[in-house]
């Protein structure tokens, strides 16, 4: 997987679509594609271009860590390791949600259900935990598998009525939403989880929280499946062109079904951690995920690979609004900053992503 | 040219074109065209592919510039209270515009006719002429009238609170034909309407209610330049008949005293001596594609035989079924009756998958919409839909992929900065050489090529002529499907001719002949 592309300037755009009038004589020349770079200043002023855009958001994160760190009214609290420890342990339940919204978004889908889908599971297994006295696998392949059935069901529904996944998904985020405070009237479960989960959940390893080490498997796991399966690359050429996805006999419906099946095992599995993490089953919290894992999700297809969702870009999106905003907090900025901050960060994040993309297809 | 005017010049012409040439990089692709439309005439321009006429609607909608030296001249219009609206406007060719094409008076109808299926018909005459408002309210009553008004003028069957959805294809044609003539008066100061193959997405059935509208409004003072390849509707419709061919005019005719024959004659012109490279297939060799009374689509029993080791071309004229051809043989479009046995076997393909594994490729007509995905990298591109030759062990094997495609554009010519570069970079030959890599490196038995070289330049089309040739003597059964005929008598071995889903003729190499390909195409009658 890489995004690497030749040197070329901006300037000669051969014409694309070829225009479908057989009367039209050719108007390229053939010679000007020819392996040889144009002229060197130009390729190295968009190859430096191109490093920019790749690693702008790195040298952004970078930015806001150093100045929090500096800034005398903060540094204090900034640099203490507690609070990296803390940035990088609450942050998991949201990495893992975003990096299994970008399945379903490669292959141009939204799913705007995995938030509340990861609420629903955190619950459901703490009463499964409570109620049932489950041995601690258990509990997690059931959190898993609660995920995998909403994920289906949108899947489903997407791909045999053929509803906007937009719309089916903001509708199964609401009906999850309404099962979590029907099955627990409105209030926590916070007896009968095991300690050995909870453990994990607040934990750490080697002075690094132990949520990090799952993060880690979880984002290997999401890179492999883009980057190193045939089932990455179909999503990739569905996202591109699915007409022509289509008549190369790729499988569209069930490679979209797919895609939800593991957004939603992803955000299941984020349930379990957040259950971990935070020790209670709490209805109510698993919405508002969803709006931020987008924003990451987008803001990481401006970088690292440009114009495509990546693990990486997405995990550096999620630490650079996490360090910005806990930065502000700091600071005395009251909590309104958190939704303030990552709902901009989503539109424009949108904006360049569709700037690159419409970018790259007419280069 | 002889041309033989027709009508005699007494009126002042609606439109007149003067020495018009146009020159491409290298192609002239109209040179020094005489036109002249008399007021309240249909007069109707016909050309086979590559005879210009595209390019002198283009010409005439500002679309394109005109070499200097040549004129448009139109006729004044009035405007649809009755005033005055353009005097006559005369211009140089070459300073043409949309907006002034648009203030003589010119109207175009094009091919689709651009309008809005759930709509209704009243909304989709405001939209191209803007809402009467009052206070910002639209005033829907003077909407529905002046709509009534139009649907009365030209005979539509619909009321103005019909959605387009629910009126008949011809009538559909019809509403934009209204849309775009509502600004200007009605009678001889009506403008000029231009028509671009209006009934090439038609069902036979409602071409004859069209024509009979359009036969209406020129009764009523309309004057139309008609575009179409259909010589029947032609010679049915026309007061005059011009034909261009490479460009030039051919000549000009009252459409009463031209047969189909002496039309199609016209077109075709006199039987040119092609470079003929492809070569019969010996009958004993392998059969590895048949069709048997094939329905589906555009299809009406359409019977095929094509061997290992032959081209077989598909001539026909858009909407003869050409592409329906190919799309049901790899299972895009659903077969209604008939059978497809493919190496002995019974094929029965309900999506394209199917089709691959049994060994059939396909590319398709549209590149930039149906074959590549531009922001991918050439690799990717070449792997498309192949990828799983790379799973093994678990992850896609990305060094054996990169060899492949390195030798794969190698193989088929393909010119990229590397294999890594995006398919936009490359230039449209390149693009449809990836696209051939693609399917042709997998050794497919049956290859299906719908318009290989649209939006080709000169050079990669003989390369890529080459490519198919290469894959034809490796053992694939060939099928290409144009409407350039001399393209198919260049690389095929035969060709049949598709006309309204009917195969209506059959030419063998060393006897084939683009001319005679060309009368086969465009007779309406079963001629053989």
């Amino acid at each position: 997987m890489s995004t690497e592309s030749p040197p070329r300037s901006g300037d000669h755009v051969p014409a694309q679509p070829a225009p479908p009038d057989p009367t039209l004589p050719p108007s390229e020349n053939e010679q000007s594609f020819v392996v040889a770079p144009r002229s060197a200043s130009r390729s190295g002023g968009a190859f430096a271009m191109r490093i920019v855009e790749q690693y702008a958001l790195a040298v952004l994160f970078v930015a806001v860590v150093v100045f929090f760190s500096v800034l005398p009214k903060t540094s204090a609290i900034y640099i203490q390791p507690d609070n990296w420890r803390n940035i990088l342990a609450s942050q998991t339940v949201l990495a893992i949600i975003a990096l299994g919204s970008i399945v379903p978004l490669v292959c141009g889908q939204f799913d705007l259900s995995v938030g509340s889908v990861a609420g629903l599971t955190s619950v459901l297994t703490a009463m499964a935990y409570s109620k049932l006295h489950l041995p601690v696998i258990v509990g997690v392949l059931i959190g898993i598998a609660i995920g995998a059935v909403v994920g289906l069901i949108n899947g489903l529904v997407v791909t045999i009525f053929g509803v906007n996944a937009l719309i089916t998904t903001l509708g199964s985020a609401s009906v999850v939403i309404g099962v979590e405070s029907w099955i627990t009237g409105g209030s926590s479960i916070v007896q009968g989880i095991p300690t050995s989960l909870t453990d994990f959940g607040t934990g750490t390893w080697f002075g690094v929280p132990r949520l990090v080490f799952l993060l880690a498997l979880v984002a290997a796991a999401v890179w492999y499946l883009l980057g190193h399966t045939p089932f990455g690359r179909y999503l990739q050429a569905l996202g591109t062109n699915a007409e022509a996805a289509q008549l190369v006999g790729i499988r569209i419906p069930s490679l979209v079904r797919r895609s939800f099946l593991v957004s939603g095992s992803f955000a299941g599995l984020a349930g379990v951690v957040l259950l971990a993490h935070s020790g209670s089953g709490s209805p109510g919290v698993g919405n508002a995920f969803t709006l931020t894992a987008l924003a990451a999700a987008f803001l990481g297809a401006t970088s690292i690979q440009p114009g495509r969702f990546n693990v990486v870009g997405t995990l550096l999106a999620i630490y650079f609004l996490a360090a910005a905003i806990t930065g502000l907090t700091f600071l005395g900025v009251l909590s309104f900053i958190n939704d303030l901050f990552t709902g901009a960060a989503l539109v424009f994040a949108v904006a360049i992503s569709a700037l690159l993309r419409r970018r790259k297809a007419t280069a | 040219m002889s041309g033989a005017e027709g009508g005699p010049a007494i009126a002042v012409p609606a439109l007149r074109l003067a020495h018009l040439s146009k020159t491409f990089v290298g192609t002239r692709a109209l040179v020094d065209v005489d036109l002249t439309v008399q007021p309240g005439e249909i007069h109707a321009l016909v050309g086979g592919n590559g005879s210009g006429k595209s390019t002198l609607i283009k010409i005439l909608a500002g679309v394109y510039q005109a070499d200097p030296g040549g004129t448009i001249e139109v006729a004044g219009h009035a405007s649809s209270d009755g005033r005055l609206a353009g005097s006559r406007v005369e211009a140089a060719a070459d300073h043409w515009s949309p907006n002034k094409a648009f203030a003589a008076g010119m109207r175009f109808v094009h091919q689709n006719p651009g309008v809005f299926d759930t709509l209704t018909v009243a909304e989709n005459i405001a939209i191209g002429h803007g809402f009467p408002t009052a206070a910002g309210r639209i005033k829907w009553g003077d909407l529905r009238r002046r709509t009534q008004e139009l649907i009365d003028r030209f005979a539509i069957r619909a009321t103005p609170d019909a959605p387009l959805i629910a009126l008949n294809p011809a009538d559909r044609t019809m509403v934009a034909v209204a849309r775009a003539l509502q600004d200007v008066g009605t009678g001889l100061d009506s403008g000029v309407l231009v028509l671009d193959e209006p009934t090439s997405a038609l069902p036979a059935a409602d071409i004859e209610v069209l024509l009979t509208a359009l036969r209406r409004c020129a009764a009523a003072g309309q004057t139309i330049l008609y575009v179409s390849h259909r010589i029947d509707e032609v010679l049915a419709l026309a007061d005059r008949v011009t034909v261009l061919r490479d460009g030039h005019r051919i000549a000009t005719r009252p459409a009463k005293e031209l047969t189909e024959t002496a039309l199609v004659e016209l077109i075709a012109g006199r039987s040119v001596a092609t470079d003929s490279r492809g070569t019969a297939v010996a009958d004993g060799s392998d059969v590895v594609l048949e069709l048997h009374g094939v329905h589906a689509g555009r299809l009406h029993g359409v019977d095929l035989t094509v061997r290992k080791g032959e081209v077989v071309g598909i001539a026909g004229l858009l909407g003869s079924g050409r592409s329906t051809l190919l799309r049901t043989v790899f299972g895009a479009v659903p077969i209604r009756s008939g059978s497809i046995v493919l190496n002995g076997h019974m094929a029965r393909f309900s999506r394209p998958g199917q089709a691959i594994a049994a060994g059939v490729s396909y590319v398709p007509e549209d590149r930039g919409r149906e074959a590549v995905f531009a922001g991918q990298s050439v690799r990717e591109n070449i792997s498309a839909g192949g990828v799983m030759a790379y799973w093994r062990r678990l992850r896609l094997q990305h060094g054996h992929e990169r060899r492949d495609a390195v030798a794969a554009m190698r193989s088929f010519l393909v010119r990229a900065a590397s294999d890594k570069a995006p398919l936009a970079t490359l230039s449209g030959g390149n693009q449809q050489k990836v696209v051939l890599a693609r399917w042709l490196r997998r050794q497919p038995r049956v290859i299906l090529l719908d318009e290989p070289t649209q939006g080709v330049d000169v050079g990669a089309r003989q390369e890529i002529y080459d490519l198919i040739q290469r894959s034809a003597d490796a053992g694939a059964a060939v099928v290409v499907a144009s409407n350039d005929f001399e393209e198919l008598v260049r690389v095929c071995g035969r060709v049949v001719v598709l006309r309204d889903g009917r195969i209506v003729g059959e030419q063998v190499a060393p006897n084939l002949d683009s001319h005679r390909l060309t009368e086969l195409a465009y007779r309406s009658e079963n001629a053989a």
